[in-house]
């Protein structure tokens, strides 16, 4: 029997990097979103009301959620099609804590069981037990969010190898010379928010079930400064730069003693330092093209 | 005067100046010609501390300005007007003119006010607009406020980065009267051109720059009876 | 119709103290071409060691004022030297986030040294209510109203009448022109985030005394109440800064009378999304701010 706890953590670990994967989409082309947290959130009352107040089997509330949090993404993307910078990122953020406060308002409870269920404001929305009602364990929940999690990193790999993945780039790295190429970014940015809007998602949705409660302020920016964070420390060269970023903060910060009470302190002052030395965090393109021409002369060798 | 020493300059990897040598004398035009990309807006920089050589040195009569910051180097008595103009578009002529003095101590205020006075008189237009502000000028006002703005630094020596580019020829001539005049009335210049001809008629002395080197130095006459630059830069025969 | 009018008086009032946020952000952004949103906690921690100060030492108007000021310079110039003078030139993004994780941090620090949250602070404007015709004002409101006029007139003095102020306006307008005129562009930056974090430091004050306390919150409070009004008046404009501050007073005032304080919230947001998705520009900014302005940039 594994350790709870520690199936807790992990699990927590898998579903933050999916929000941190879709800040990450976002930053490779170009677009530094402060608002991912608004469509994990969004996904995670959808797929929450779903199974709970209207019985859908978890695969299908995954869907239902993940595709309304695109669908808003897709929405965001095409209204901010004309500016980027910091003014997109602004504008990102603007529309995240406009839901977070709608969040406040939304009430829509069903009576089940003789009880009243469904989010309720600044209460919260509790009682999402399809885990419990389906006799699911702890192992098993971390080990369908791991493998959801692998699918999408399957997915992204095939992403960044095929021309979509490389336009993404190009994208981040000179949008004028983008369009001189004769690509429209109009198409590749809102696909890019779509495709980030459905992973945020995919983690919203069993963030709820995971914990079971929710509660609008979990969604604030907070949330997603971490997720941006993480992609920015673990490095923008691979898609595994934002899953060693939340193994530092959530795997390693966290569970340090000494550091209880000041993770902020640290986390906010390695960031900066970050920043200042590896602005494309730890495994950057330049050191995975590196590794990878290591690990080849190993293999031949 | 100013003396630039086998200067190497290098963008990365790139060597963009390789041991350039040159020399612009007390009260006299010295012009910089050559094609893009062979270093002559390099040179300006590299002298005015905005980019750093790798080695060599430069020396304005006994200061050693290698390696100064630009700020420090400005301080010293060397004036850049650079490309394209790059005045202050929001702020007035006036302003315009006063920073350009920022590099004198405030204890020079008196002499500032006077030199800005100097300023209005050499360049009646731009009185009359002092209070407007810069972006509204015209181009060839706007090269005439860069040149004052550079002038109230009280420059030993003033280094202009191709004054004519964008201007109508009539203007162009103007600027260039400009040039001559305060050439008369004992300003050093180090001019950067692309047009040969019009720096043929102010210059005191040519340098030829060609691939991050000097292919050629001599005064104008000199320049003329060489067969070989004559085609290449003034086009012989031709026009 | 009263009840509007009197929403735009009350509104105008609030405004003036988000303008004042607001010239700072815009301050920042006109010289540096960067967002500082540490702004808002640091003149928090400010306002803590004010109160600070309050509570075990002296109820002096004039040294909580300084302490305050002082220590918003203090914070700001780290936030300087780590966010903005140590980030690549080129990399205003990078300082943008960089600041963004600092605010965490700074936020921290601010709940380790005054763990209750909510502290009262001082106030030393007397409270009554004026009347006038059918309209009323709070005289808290007025002084806060009348104050940052006295600030507004000062920074303008500053900026126009003085050799620094010149300076910084040089660097703002063009960066690389004044570069040829000697001006040393980082002392420069450091000299706009000490002003800026002065008037940060004077603003919490004031709408600190006029509400009597602060709270953990008040960072959050003031980097989106600046930020909001600069945006929606125009970046880098300091007359934008001061219109965008009294059109959001003026717009949470109604929204609050009409829709109460969650309503007030979402359309300050709302506000600022619709500005940046119509006019990016803001009021008096620039229609269009990306593709033109970044073609123009390569010329």
């Amino acid at each position: 029997m594994p350790n709870d706890y520690l199936l807790t953590v992990i699990s927590n670990i898998g579903m933050i990097s999916l929000i941190a994967l879709s800040a990450y989409l976002l930053l490779i082309s170009g677009e530094i979103s402060f608002g991912q947290q608004a469509y994990f959130g969004i996904s995670a009352y959808a797929g929450a009301i779903a199974t709970t107040l209207w019985g859908w089997p978890l695969w299908l509330a995954l869907l239902f959620g993940s595709s309304l949090a695109a669908l808003a993404a897709g929405f965001v993307g095409l209204l901010t099609l004309r500016i980027s910078g910091l003014y997109f990122s602004i504008a990102t953020l603007a529309f995240a804590e406009m839901v977070r406060l709608s969040l406040f308002k939304l009430t829509y409870q069903i009576e089940i069981d003789g009880e009243l269920i469904g989010p309720n404001g600044a209460e919260g929305f509790g009682e999402i037990r399809w885990i419990f009602d389906n006799d699911v364990s702890v192992l098993e929940y971390t080990l369908l969010i791991y493998g959801i999690l692998l699918l999408v990193l399957f997915f992204l790999v095939l992403i960044e190898r095929s021309r979509l993945g490389m336009i993404f780039r190009m994208l981040g790295q000179d949008p004028l010379l983008t369009r001189v190429q004769g690509l429209n970014p109009v198409r590749y940015k809102v696909t890019a928010a779509i495709l980030a809007g459905f992973i945020a998602g995919l983690g919203g949705t069993l963030y709820a079930h995971s914990f079971t409660y929710i509660e609008p302020q979990i969604f604030n920016m907070m949330l997603g400064v971490h997720a941006l964070a993480y992609g920015l420390i673990g490095g923008l060269g691979t898609v595994l730069g934002p899953l060693i970023g939340v193994a530092i903060d959530i795997g390693f910060l966290e569970s340090v003693r000494v550091i209880q009470g000041y993770r902020m302190v640290v986390f906010g002052g390695l960031v900066a330092l970050m920043l200042i030395f590896m602005p494309r965090g730890i495994f950057d393109e330049k050191r995975v093209y590196w590794l990878k021409s290591i690990a080849r002369r190993w293999f031949r060798a | 005067m100013l003396k630039v020493d086998n200067i190497v300059t290098r963008y990365g990897a790139i060597e963009a100046l390789k041991g350039l040598n040159l020399e612009a004398r007390e009260g006299q035009v010295t012009c910089l010609l050559g094609p893009n990309g062979a270093g002559k807006t390099t040179t300006l920089f590299t002298i005015a501390g905005i980019l750093n050589s790798h080695s060599g040195s430069i020396t304005l009569e006994k200061d050693n300005l290698t390696n100064l910051s630009a700020a420090g180097i400005v301080r010293k008595g060397v004036a850049l007007v650079p490309e394209n103009r790059l005045i202050f578009p929001q702020m007035s002529v006036e302003e315009n003119l006063i920073a350009g003095a920022f590099a004198r101590p405030r204890k020079d205020q008196p002499a500032i006010n006077a030199d800005l006075k100097g300023i209005y008189e050499r360049f009646p237009q731009l009185k009359e607009r002092s209070a407007q502000s810069g972006g509204t000028l015209s181009g060839g006002e706007q090269q005439m406020l860069a040149i004052g703005r550079a002038l109230m630094a009280r420059p030993k020596i003033l280094m202009m980065d191709e004054p004519s580019l964008g201007l109508a020829p009539i203007i162009v001539e103007e600027i260039f009267g400009i040039i001559s005049l305060l050439n008369k009335e004992g300003v050093s210049i180090l001019l950067v051109e692309q047009n040969a001809r019009m720096a043929l008629k102010v210059a005191h002395r040519i340098y030829l720059l060609e691939g991050g080197k000097v292919t050629f130095n001599g005064n104008p006459q000199e320049m003329q009876q060489d067969e070989v630059i004559q085609r290449a830069y003034l086009g012989a025969g031709s026009t | 119709m009263t009840d509007f009018l009197q929403n735009c008086i009350d509104g105008v009032m609030f405004g003036s103290g988000y303008a004042l946020l607001a010239l700072g952000f815009t301050l920042v952004f006109g010289v540096m071409k960067r967002l500082n949103l540490s702004f808002g906690p640091s003149i928090m921690l400010g306002a803590y060691a004010g109160t600070w100060v309050y509570l075990n030492f002296s109820q002096n108007a004039l040294l909580i004022v300084l302490v305050t000021v002082i220590t918003t310079v203090a914070v700001g110039i780290y936030v300087e030297r780590l966010c903005f003078w140590a980030v690549r030139r080129d990399a205003a993004i990078a300082s943008m986030v960089s600041s963004f994780a600092i605010w965490m941090q700074l936020e921290e620090v601010a709940m380790h040294l005054l763990p209750e949250r909510t502290y009262p602070f001082p106030t030393f404007f007397t409270s009554t209510v004026i009347d006038i015709g059918p309209f009323f004002v709070r005289s808290e409101h007025i002084s806060m109203f009348l104050l940052t006029l006295v600030l507004l007139a000062l920074l303008h003095l500053f900026l126009f009448r003085t050799r620094p102020g010149l300076a910084l306006r040089a660097v703002s307008d063009n960066p690389l022109a004044s570069t040829y005129m000697g001006i040393n562009s980082s002392n420069i930056f450091f000299l706009a985030f000490a002003v800026v974090s002065v008037l940060g430091g004077l603003a919490g004050f004031l709408i600190l005394s006029a509400d009597s306390q602060v709270t953990p919150f008040f960072g959050l409070w003031a980097t989106f109440k600046g930020l909001i009004a600069m945006m929606l008046g125009g970046m880098g404009s300091l007359t934008g800064a001061i219109l965008g501050g009294l059109l959001l007073g003026v717009v949470e005032a109604n929204a609050f009378w009409y829709g109460g304080p969650l309503i007030r919230d979402i359309s300050a947001y709302l506000l600022l999304f619709i500005m940046l998705i119509v006019r990016p520009g803001g009021l008096v900014g620039q229609r269009i701010v990306t593709q033109q302005q970044a073609a123009y940039e390569r010329v």
